[in-house]
């Protein structure tokens, strides 16, 4: 005959059982919907930067935001970024338009995540039509629920 | 003449503003050490990549870290890893140097940094064994502090320009 002590020790551990799959399978249902938001979140920046909207693309960072660009020059917070925007879409980017396709994500923390893009920007001027082949590398943080860009690294190969 | 309840609450006050202030200072200091354990990383590795070490360069990343080349080739995880820097040391980098500078560091955790560092390398060759102008660009790491307090690198970027 099972003793009470034996019964609640087995109670406990299907509990116990129970509740870490479940925990875990919302995890794993958790990060899907990330990956999915974050996908949608490289679009709307691709758009937003397509309309050649600077406060709209600046805004798609954190307030104290990072920017290098192709060759390593740096863009820090809201403003900056904005301004820097500004000056790409009223000159040398201002007939441009650009392709981002998510290459890979990966979770460094559950609202942290690094993001590889690969990234390519047409102009009608430039050789082939083609002016920047490369990667965008991201670090995405989620802040009240939104995934927002915390630094922007972008390479030209 | 101050009442016993009003020098309570000046002794509370300025209890926690010393502790708050010794707790800010403690975590600068926590910061700047891990700084300078990041920058003992950078160097480390760069010092194995000058020794064209392929096991310890790719020692320095965590089992599942990432690389990807100033072309956008990946290498994931240690054996792939090693395998790359092997292939690099042996072919057209076998006479290459290099020096890393820390540009900038940004914590994002207190165990997990982006780190920019400014690259130049002089030596490399073409792929087909012809002399190479000498490269600069920009490697963007994301570094994790590990148990033993160690930082190693995640995620390897490169970019040159």
């Amino acid at each position: 005959m099972n003793s009470i002590p034996l019964k609640a020790a087995l109670a406990i551990w299907l509990f116990l059982t129970f509740s870490a799959a479940s925990s875990r399978s919302q995890m794993a249902s958790n990060h899907d919907a990330d990956t999915a938001a974050i996908k949608q979140f490289v679009a709307n920046f691709a758009d937003t930067w397509n309309s050649h909207d600077a406060h709209g693309v600046a805004m798609h960072y954190v307030e104290d935001g990072d920017f290098s660009s192709v060759k390593g020059e740096v863009s820090h917070g809201r403003k900056e970024l904005e301004d820097h925007y500004t000056m790409i879409f009223t000159t040398f980017l201002k007939n441009a338009h650009t392709t981002d396709t998510v290459r890979s994500i990966r979770f460094l923390a559950p609202d942290l995540a690094s993001v590889d893009i690969d990234w390519l920007v047409n102009e009608p001027s430039a050789p082939g039509g083609v002016l920047r082949k490369g990667l965008l590398t991201w670090m995405l943080s989620k802040r009240n629920g939104q995934w927002m860009i915390v630094i922007y690294h972008e390479q030209s190969f | 003449m101050i009442s016993s309840r009003l020098k309570v609450a000046l002794a509370i006050t300025l209890f926690l503003v010393f502790s708050s202030g010794f707790a800010w200072a403690q975590m600068a200091s926590k910061t700047d050490a891990d700084s300078a354990a990041i920058k003992q990383c950078v160097a480390a590795w760069e010092d194995a990549w000058n020794r064209h070490d392929a096991h310890a360069t790719a020692a320095a990343y965590v089992e599942d870290g990432e690389f990807s080349s100033t072309t956008g080739v990946p290498s994931h995880g240690a054996k792939e890893l090693e395998a790359h820097y092997n292939e690099i040391f042996t072919t057209f980098l076998k006479d290459a140097h290099r020096s890393d500078t820390v540009r900038s560091i940004r914590f994002l955790t207190p165990e997990i940094a982006s780190v920019d560092i400014d690259w130049q390398m002089t030596g490399a060759r073409t792929r087909d064994g012809k002399d190479a102008p000498n490269r600069k660009g920009l490697l963007t790491w994301v570094v994790t502090k590990q148990r033993n307090g160690q930082w190693m690198i995640t995620i390897y970027h490169e970019s040159a320009f």
